[in-house]
C-alpha cells in the first residue's frame, strides 16, 4: 500500500470516529448549529479525500451522506434518531471498506450493491422529508426544448446556458456550430470503442449532454458491458473536421448544422407567469428608436432585481448577449423581448436565420487573446488555461469593492497576470502592467488594471460583468464568521489586526522564529517496539558491570578500578532507567482509546433492548501501556453488554420500583500506585446469590453441601465459573455461551484481577485492576536443586523460614500454621518433578515462599531465596511456547538465562 | 526554489498536493487551517497558496480575506473545493483567490496553473 493510501485510511478512521461522536452529541443537542457544521465538515472532507482514489463505493455513500447532512444543516430535513441511525450505519459501512482496503489494498467489487443501497437509503431521507421543496423541476429543460424546431426537435436546453452562450459567441466570431447526436452501439465496448472518451474528445467541444436510451435496470441485473447511453454534443468545429473525427462510426452519428440563435433558449423558473408587460413595451420602444444603450440599461436593471434562476433572467441574459454581439439583428431582439410576454422560447425556426451572423464581428476577443499568446511557445492546453486565467482575473477585477482587502486582491491579481505574462514569454508588457497596478493601488479601484487588460487583449469579456452582478446579492447573504465580520468593519487596511480574537494575537510576530512544528507524531508501533527491545538489551548488558566490578576486585585484585566501575555503573543505571521510563511513556495511551466506543455501544444496545441507560465515563485521561489498554477492550465490552442485558431492568419495572426510569452505567478509570483500576458499576437489579446458587447447582457446578455453605460473596463469584449463564433465554447480545469466565481469563492474562460486588436490587460493581505496564517484570530469584528460577513478585506474598518441625502432614499433604492460618505447603521440586529433597539451612529451617493464586495462599518449599530484580520478560518461542510451567525467560547480567515460573500453572 | 503553501485540513489532500508539487520541484509548506496558514504566511514568504475552502477555525475564504487585508506582497492563490456547482467560485474570487479548481484536482491541470501563476517559462 502506498503511503498516500495509508495516510488516507488512518485519517479516514479518525474522521469516522469524529462523525460517530458528533452524531451522538447532536442527538442530545439537535439544535447545536456549530456541531452540525463540524459534522458536515467531517463528512465533506472525508468524501473529498476518498475522491482522490478509485473507491466509487466509498465515495458514493459519503456523497449521499454529505448531501443529507447539507440538507439537515440548511433545515430542509429534520435531524432525527432514524437519520442518525442511518448515517451511523453508513459510516460503519465506510469503516468496513477501510478495513477492506487495509487488508486487501482495494474494495471487493461485490460491495457495490451495498453501497448503492446505502446511498439510496440516505437519499431517500432527503427526498421523503423535503417533499415540500419539490417545486424545482429539473426536467423542465427537456420540455422547453421541445418546440424550437418543428421538423427536427433538438433539445438544446440539455446543454447548459453558459455553454450555449459560449458557443453563440464563437458563432458570432465566425465559427460554424454543429449539433451531434451520437448513439454508440450497444456492443461498442467489445469493438474497442470508448464512447465517453470519443465524445469528450470532439474537436472544439462546447457542451455535451449524456442521456440513457432506456431506464437503467436494477443494479443486480445491470449489464455494465452494454452501452445504452446517447450523447448530445455541441461543437464549433468545421464539418470536415467532425466527419474526420467520427469517420469510424458514421452509422452512430448524426451531424446537424445549427444556426446560432437557436441556442438562445431562455429557461428557468417562470415565477408564476408573465408579468413583464411594462418592460416589454419599454424595451420595444428603445429598440424601435435605436436607443441601444437605454435598452441595455433597462435589461441590466431588471436582471439586478431578479433572481438568476428565473426564466426572465435567463431571457435577459440572452438579450444582453445578442445586443452585444448582433446589435443590428433587430428581428432577433424583438423576438427575445416578445418572448417575455408569454414566457415561451422564441420560435427561431420562423425567424429568417440567414442573418448576417457570419459576416459580423470578426474580432472576437477569445481569438484575439489566443493569437496574441500563440506567438510565444506554449502548448495549446496551456493557452487554454492562460485564457481562462486572464478571464478569471478580469472577473475578479469586476467584483464589488471590498474595503478591507481590496488592495491585497488587486496586488494578487497583478501578480497573477505578471506570472501569466512571464509564462507566455511576454516580458515586454510587464512594465505597463506594473504602472497600471501602481495606479490602481493609488486609487484603490480596479479601473486602471481593467483598462490595461482590455487594451492588452482588445475586447471585452462581457458576460463576466453580468454574471458578477447577478451573484453579488448571494455573496452578501452568506454570512461570514464572527471573526471576519469584525475584520470587515475595519475599513482601513489592518496592518495590526485586533488582538482580542483568539489566534490573531500572534500575527504581529513575523520574524524568522522557528516555524511552528506539529505537536504530535504518528509513529509506527514497530519502531517503538524496537526501541523497547533495545532498551531491554541495554538494561541487561548494564547489569554486567557489577559482575565486572566483582571480577576486578576478586580475581585481579584492583579494588580502585572496581570502585570506579561501580560509580560508572550507577550513572549508566540511572540513565538506562530514565530511558526505559521515557520509552514506556511513549507507549502509554489514555483509556479513552477503549472508552470511546462505549457511548455508541450503550446507545445502540440499550435501544435494541428498549431500556434507557445513561452512560457516565470518568477518568478517561488515565494512562496505561498500549498492550494493557488494548487487552482491556474485549473484557470491557463484555461486561458492559452483560450489564445492559442482565443488569438493568425494563423502564416500567424501574418505575414500579421507584428507581429513576433511566439507569446509570458508570465506567471509571483511575490509577492506584502502579496499577490502573477500571470500575464498571450499574444501578440495576444486582445479582441474587440464591438464584446463582440454584443455577450453579442445576448446572452441576456445585454440590448440595456447598450450596448451604457458600457465602453470598462466594456465590456471586460463581458467575466467573466457566459455562455459567443465569439468563433463562440466551439473548443475541451477551449470551453466546461465554460468560464472565472469558473476562476473567482475559484480564488475568495480563496479570490483572477482577472483583465483583453486587447488592440485590441496588446494582453491581465490577472492578478490574491491571498493571500499568507489562514491559518490565519484577521477579524474585529462588534457588532449588542447584538452579535459579524467577517468580514474579506479583505472586509473592512473603518469604519465611520455618523449622522442619512446624510442618504438619494432613492427609498426605503438607501444611503449616502461619499467624493462625493454615497454609498448604508444596515442594517445588516435586511440582517440577525434580528428584531432590528441599535443603534446610544450618538451623534445620526450610525456606518457604508464600505465593498467592487467586484468593488462595500456598507455601512453596525452596532451597534458598536470592535478590529481586527487574527483568524484561521474553515469552517462550517456538516449541518451548508449549511449556506452560514457564511464562518466559530473561537474560541476566552475567549472560545466564533465568527461567520465570508461571506459578498459577504449576500449582 | 519557488515556495508554495498548501492549506487544507485533510492530511490526505495535503499529501496528495505535496506529492504533485514536490515532484515538479517546488518547495512545499503545509498548514492545517486558516489560522495556521496566516501565521506561516506572515513569518515566511510564499510564491503561491493552494487553499481548501472548508476548514475548522478559519476557512479558506477567511484566510484569503485576512491575507489580502495585510499590507504585504500578495502571492496568487488557487482555491480548491469539492463543489463543482454553486457559486463558490465567485465567493472564492471575491475573497481573493485567483484560480478556482474542483477536487480531485488533476496533477497536470494543477501544474499548468501553478506554472502560469508563478510565471515560470513554460516548455
Amino acid at each position: 500500500m502506498n503511503s498516500l493510501l495509508e495516510q488516507f485510511i488512518s485519517e479516514a478512521r479518525d474522521f469516522l470516529q469524529g462523525i460517530g461522536e458528533k452524531l451522538m452529541e447532536l442527538e442530545n443537542d439537535p439544535g447545536n448549529a456549530e456541531m452540525m457544521t463540524e459534522l458536515f465538515r467531517f463528512v465533506h472532507t472525508l468524501k473529498g479525500n476518498s475522491g482522490l482514489f478509485e473507491f466509487p463505493e466509498m465515495t458514493r455513500v459519503l456523497h449521499a451522506g454529505e448531501d443529507l447532512m447539507d440538507a439537515v444543516r440548511h433545515g430542509k430535513v429534520d435531524f432525527s434518531k432514524e437519520l442518525a441511525d442511518r448515517l451511523l450505519d453508513a459510516m460503519d459501512y465506510v469503516g468496513m471498506l477501510c478495513d477492506d482496503i487495509d487488508a486487501n489494498g482495494g474494495i471487493d467489487a461485490k460491495r457495490a450493491a451495498d453501497s448503492a443501497r446505502l446511498a439510496e437509503s440516505l437519499r431517500q431521507l432527503i427526498l421523503s422529508e423535503a417533499v415540500a421543496g419539490a417545486s424545482e423541476l429539473p426536467e423542465e429543460a427537456a420540455i422547453t426544448g421541445k418546440d424550437i424546431s418543428e421538423d427536427k426537435p433538438i433539445h438544446f436546453a440539455c446543454i447548459s446556458e453558459a455553454e450555449r452562450m459560449a458557443a453563440y459567441r464563437r458563432a458570432c466570431g465566425g465559427d460554424t456550430l454543429h449539433w451531434l447526436d451520437y448513439s454508440p452501439s450497444e456492443e461498442c465496448f467489445f469493438q474497442g470503442d470508448d464512447p465517453f472518451f470519443q465524445a469528450r474528445g470532439t474537436p472544439d467541444l462546447m457542451g455535451v449532454n449524456i442521456t440513457a436510451r432506456q431506464p437503467f435496470s436494477a443494479l443486480e441485473e445491470l449489464d455494465a458491458y452494454r452501452c445504452i447511453l446517447d450523447f448530445q454534443i455541441l461543437t464549433s468545429a468545421p464539418r470536415e473536421e467532425l466527419d474526420e473525427y467520427f469517420r469510424y462510426m458514421p452509422d452512430q452519428i448524426c451531424i446537424v448544422p445549427v444556426s446560432p440563435l437557436f441556442l438562445a433558449l431562455p429557461q428557468g423558473d417562470p415565477n408564476g407567469g408573465p408579468v413583464y408587460e411594462d418592460f416589454v413595451v419599454e424595451a420595444l420602444g428603445h429598440l424601435a428608436s435605436g436607443r441601444m444603450a437605454d435598452l441595455r440599461q433597462a435589461a441590466r436593471s431588471l436582471i439586478e432585481l431578479s433572481s438568476p434562476e428565473l426564466w426572465l433572467s435567463s431571457a435577459l441574459r440572452w438579450l444582453l448577449l445578442v445586443i452585444e454581439l448582433e446589435p443590428q439583428n433587430r428581428s432577433a431582439l424583438v423576438m427575445l423581448i416578445e418572448s417575455l410576454r408569454d414566457l415561451k422560447p422564441p420560435q427561431w425556426a420562423k425567424h429568417q436565420a440567414h442573418t448576417s451572423v457570419n459576416e459580423l464581428s470578426q474580432t472576437s476577443q477569445t481569438r484575439e487573446l489566443a493569437s496574441s499568446v500563440q506567438e510565444s511557445t506554449i502548448s495549446s492546453e496551456e493557452v487554454k488555461a492562460l485564457t481562462e486565467l486572464v478571464a478569471v482575473q478580469r472577473k475578479i477585477l469586476l467584483l464589488p469593492i471590498e474595503a478591507g482587502w481590496q488592495l491585497g486582491r488587486l496586488k494578487a491579481v497583478s501578480t497573477t497576470i505578471a506570472g501569466c505574462l512571464r509564462a507566455s514569454g511576454d516580458l515586454a508588457s510587464l512594465p505597463g502592467l506594473a504602472a497600471s497596478t501602481e495606479m490602481a493601488l493609488d486609487e484603490a479601484t480596479a479601473k486602471p488594471l481593467l483598462e490595461w487588460l482590455d487594451t492588452k487583449y482588445q475586447g471585452t469579456q462581457a458576460p463576466a460583468a453580468a454574471e458578477v452582478k447577478t451573484v453579488k446579492a448571494e455573496i452578501k447573504i452568506q454570512a461570514p464568521t464572527g471573526l471576519l465580520e469584525a475584520q470587515m468593519s475595519h475599513p482601513t487596511v489592518a496592518t495590526r489586526p485586533t488582538s482580542d480574537t483568539e489566534g490573531e494575537s500572534k500575527f504581529g510576530r513575523r520574524s524568522e522564529d522557528a516555524t511552528t512544528s506539529p505537536k504530535s507524531l504518528k509513529v509506527d508501533q514497530a519502531k517503538i517496539d524496537r526501541l523497547m527491545n533495545l532498551i531491554g538489551e541495554m538494561v541487561v548488558s548494564k547489569n554486567a558491570l557489577p559482575y565486572l566490578a566483582g571480577r576486578a576486585e576478586n580475581v585481579f585484585g584492583v579494588r580502585e578500578l572496581s570502585r570506579e566501575i561501580k560509580t560508572q555503573y550507577a550513572v549508566i543505571n540511572r540513565i538506562a532507567e530514565e530511558m526505559q521510563d521515557a520509552i514506556m511513556q511513549v507507549r502509554m495511551m489514555p483509556v479513552s482509546f477503549v472508552f470511546q466506543r462505549f457511548p455508541r455501544l450503550v446507545r445502540d444496545t440499550s435501544r435494541k433492548l428498549g431500556k434507557e441507560v445513561n452512560l457516565v465515563l470518568e477518568g478517561e485521561e488515565t494512562e496505561a501501556d498500549k498492550n494493557i489498554i488494548e487487552s482491556l477492550g474485549d473484557p470491557l465490552v463484555h461486561i458492559v453488554r452483560n450489564s445492559l442485558d442482565h443488569g438493568f431492568e425494563q423502564p416500567e419495572v424501574r418505575r414500579a420500583l421507584g428507581k429513576p426510569v433511566a439507569g446509570t452505567l458508570t465506567i471509571r478509570a483511575s490509577q492506584e500506585s502502579d496499577r490502573v483500576v477500571i470500575e464498571i458499576s450499574d444501578d440495576g437489579k444486582g445479582i441474587d446469590p440464591v438464584a446463582i446458587k440454584q443455577k450453579a447447582y442445576e448446572k452441576g457446578l456445585i454440590d448440595e453441601a456447598s450450596m448451604e455453605r457458600l457465602s453470598d460473596q462466594e456465590a456471586v463469584n460463581l458467575v466467573f465459573a466457566s459455562g455459567f449463564s443465569t439468563m433463562e433465554v440466551v439473548s443475541d447480545l451477551s449470551g453466546r455461551g461465554v460468560g464472565m469466565d472469558v473476562v476473567k481469563t482475559a484480564v488475568e492474562k495480563v496479570n490483572g484481577t477482577v472483583v465483583l460486588e453486587s447488592t440485590k436490587g441496588k446494582g453491581t460493581r465490577i472492578r478490574l485492576s491491571l498493571p500499568l505496564s507489562m514491559a518490565v517484570t519484577n521477579v524474585m530469584i529462588v534457588e532449588f536443586d542447584g538452579q535459579n528460577f524467577g517468580i514474579p513478585m506479583d505472586n509473592v506474598v512473603e518469604t519465611v523460614r520455618i523449622p522442619r518441625s512446624a510442618i504438619r502432614t494432613i492427609k498426605k499433604s503438607m501444611a503449616t500454621v502461619l499467624r493462625g492460618r493454615i497454609v498448604p505447603l508444596k515442594s517445588i521440586n516435586s511440582l517440577l518433578a525434580l528428584d531432590a529433597e528441599p535443603k534446610a539451612n544450618a538451623e534445620d529451617e526450610l525456606a518457604v515462599l508464600v505465593v498467592r493464586t487467586g484468593d488462595e495462599s500456598v507455601g512453596l518449599l525452596v532451597d534458598d531465596f536470592r535478590e529481586t530484580i527487574d527483568i524484561i520478560l521474553k515469552p517462550m518461542a517456538g516449541v518451548l511456547a508449549g511449556l506452560s510451567a514457564y511464562s518466559g525467560s530473561a537474560l541476566m547480567g552475567d549472560g545466564s538465562v533465568l527461567m520465570i515460573l508461571n506459578v498459577k500453572e504449576i500449582l | 526554489m519557488k515556495r508554495i503553501l498548501i492549506v487544507d485540513d485533510a492530511a490526505t489532500v495535503r499529501m496528495y498536493h505535496r506529492n504533485i508539487l514536490e515532484t515538479a520541484g517546488y518547495a512545499v509548506e503545509e498548514a492545517v487551517n486558516g489560522i495556521e496558514a496566516l501565521e506561516k504566511s506572515l513569518q515566511q514568504s510564499f510564491d503561491l497558496f493552494v487553499v481548501d475552502i472548508n476548514m475548522p477555525k478559519l476557512d479558506g475564504y477567511g484566510f484569503l480575506r485576512e491575507l489580502r487585508s495585510q499590507d504585504v506582497a500578495q502571492a496568487p492563490a488557487i482555491m480548491v473545493s469539492t463543489e463543482a456547482e454553486s457559486n463558490d467560485h465567485i465567493r472564492a474570487y471575491a475573497a481573493g483567490a485567483n484560480v478556482y479548481m474542483v477536487k480531485p484536482v488533476k496533477p497536470d491541470q494543477l501544474l499548468i496553473n501553478v506554472k502560469l501563476l508563478i510565471g515560470e517559462a513554460c516548455l
